[in-house]
C-alpha cells in the first residue's frame, strides 16, 4: 500500500508498506591508492589542502577494463548465494549508475544476462549518482507495491574513469565501488518512508558535458583545456546546495514518518566530503549516529550508502533490528531519503572484485 | 571574541586577535576551500545560509558580516 497515512499525511513524501530489506553486498576493486600517489602530479601542498577538507586518505580504483557493472555483478553473485535466492525468482533488476558499460543497451540488460535471470524479469537503468541508491530503493519498493516479489538494486560507479587527474577539486575525492541490495515483499513489514526531490537549476555545477548527444557549451568556470568528457564540479556551489537541502530533507523524512531524530538508530549519509558530513551531522543533531567512512573509500557516488551499510554497520545489521535513515544528495541536483525499520539482514558484507 | 571570528582565524590560520571587520580576505588565501569553510561557519554560528558566489566576492570581513545581516 502506498500513499498518505494518518501520522504524516501533511508532510511531503510517501510511505510504502510490505517491503523488506534482505541483504546488501558491496564490491571494491583490488587496487588501493593512498594520497601519496597524487603528490607528484598535484604537489604536496595542494594534496594536503584538499585532504584537510575532503578527509580521504585512501580509495579503491578499478583497473582499465573493469567497469561498475563488473563490481555490481560480483556483489550480486555473492548476495544471491548468501541469501540462497534462485535467479529465476527475481522479478526486477535496477542498475543505478552514471558510469554504464555502453551507451546502449541499458547495462541492466547486460547484467540480467550475466546473472542468468528469468525472461519475466524487468531490467532497466537509472542514471543518478549521489542520490541514486535511495532512488533505487524507492523504485524497488514501488515495484513491490505494484506486485513484484523480489527486486535486485545494483548501484555502483567508477568515477575514477572520468576525473581529470590534474583537477585538484576532483582527482583525490572519488573512489570506485559497486553494490547489490535485495528487496523483497513481506506482508508484515512496517511502512518504509521516502522523500525525494530535484533542483535542475544546479545541473551545470556537477557535470560531464561531453559523451551525450548535446554539443557541450562552454562554461567559463571549467579549467581551460579540460576534456568535455571529464567531470567538472563547482565545489562551493555543491556544498551550498547541500547545506540548504540535506538538513531539510532529514527533517521532512522524520516528519513524514512521525518520528524524532532519537527514533533513528543510524543516519547513513552519502559520503560526499568529510568536512561536509561533519557539518551535516552536527545540524542533524546526532553526530555519533552519522557513520563516516570517506577516509577509507573516498566518495563512491551511488555506492557510498551501501558501502557504509556493509562496512561500518554490517555487524549490527545482521544481529539486530536497526532503524535506518538513508540520505542521498548531489549531482542533478537530486536528493532522496528513505527510512527503513530493518529486520536483521541475511547478509551485509564487502567483497573484492 | 566571537565564535565567528575564532572560526575565521582557524580557517585563515592566523591569531584570533588579528580578525576584525577590516581584515582583507585576499591577504589570507581566500580560495574556494576558504569560501566553503566560511559557508559552513556562517551556518553554524548564525544558522543562516549565504550564497556561495556572493561570499566569494567579499573583500573584507565586514562584507561577510553585511551578507549575514542581509540574509
Amino acid at each position: 500500500m502506498t500513499g498518505a497515512d494518518a501520522v504524516g499525511a501533511a508532510a511531503p513524501g510517501f510511505s510504502v508498506a510490505g517491503v523488506r530489506l534482505l541483504g546488501v553486498v558491496s564490491a571494491l576493486p583490488r587496487r588501493r591508492l593512498e594520497n601519496e600517489a597524487f603528490v607528484e602530479r598535484l604537489g604536496a601542498e595542494a594534496v594536503a589542502d584538499v585532504v584537510k577538507m575532503i578527509g580521504v586518505e585512501s580509495r579503491y580504483w578499478v583497473e582499465d577494463g573493469q567497469t561498475a557493472s563488473d563490481l555490481c555483478f560480483a556483489a550480486a553473485q555473492r548476495l544471491l548465494a548468501a541469501l540462497d535466492w534462485d535467479p529465476a525468482s527475481i522479478d526486477a533488476l535496477i542498475f543505478v549508475s552514471q558510469t554504464f558499460d555502453q551507451r546502449l543497451p541499458a547495462t541492466a540488460c547486460v547484467l540480467h544476462g550475466r546473472l542468468g535471470l528469468a525472461s519475466h524479469c524487468q531490467a532497466f537503468d537509472v542514471g543518478l549518482g549521489c542520490s541514486g541508491y535511495v532512488y533505487g530503493l524507492w523504485l524497488a519498493a514501488s515495484l513491490i507495491a505494484a506486485g513484484c516479489r523480489r527486486v535486485l538494486v545494483l548501484a555502483g560507479d567508477t568515477i575514477s574513469r572520468v576525473v581529470d587527474p590534474s583537477d585538484r577539486a576532483t582527482a583525490l575525492l572519488f573512489g570506485d565501488a559497486g553494490s547489490a541490495t535485495a528487496v523483497e515483499h513481506a506482508a508484515e513489514a512496517p511502512p518504509a518512508y521516502f522523500v525525494l526531490g530535484t533542483d535542475g537549476a544546479g545541473a551545470a555545477n556537477l557535470i560531464i558535458p561531453g559523451g551525450g548527444f548535446r554539443q557541450a557549451s562552454h562554461d567559463p568556470r571549467r579549467p581551460a583545456g579540460m576534456d568535455p568528457e571529464h567531470l567538472f564540479m563547482d565545489g562551493g556551489e555543491v556544498f551550498a546546495f547541500t547545506l540548504r537541502a540535506v538538513p531539510k530533507l532529514v527533517q521532512d523524512t522524520l516528519k513524514r514518518a512521525g518520528r524524532s531524530a532519537d527514533q533513528v538508530d543510524s543516519f547513513v549519509l552519502h559520503q560526499a566530503n568529510q568536512f561536509m558530513l561533519r557539518h551535516l551531522a552536527k545540524k542533524i543533531g546526532a553526530p555519533e549516529r552519522v557513520p563516516i567512512n570517506i577516509d577509507r573509500f573516498g566518495n563512491t557516488s551511488s555506492a557510498s550508502i551501501p558501502l557504509v551499510l556493509t562496512n561500518d554497520l554490517a555487524a549490527r545489521l545482521v544481529a539486530e533490528p536497526v532503524r535506518l535513515m538513508l540520505v542521498g544528495f548531489g549531482v542533478g541536483y537530486s536528493w532522496g531519503a528513505a527510512l527503513f525499520d530493518a529486520d536483521p539482514l541475511g547478509c551485509a558484507e564487502t567483497v573484492s572484485a | 571574541m566571537s565564535a565567528f571570528y575564532e572560526g575565521l582565524a582557524e580557517i585563515f590560520e592566523i591569531e584570533p586577535a588579528a580578525v576584525g571587520p577590516s581584515l582583507v580576505l585576499a591577504d589570507h588565501n581566500w580560495d574556494s576551500l576558504a569560501v566553503v569553510s566560511t559557508l559552513a561557519l556562517v551556518d553554524e554560528c548564525f544558522n543562516c545560509l549565504v550564497e556561495g558566489a556572493a561570499l566569494a566576492r567579499c573583500e573584507r570581513v565586514s562584507d561577510i558580516e553585511a551578507l549575514i545581516a542581509a540574509a
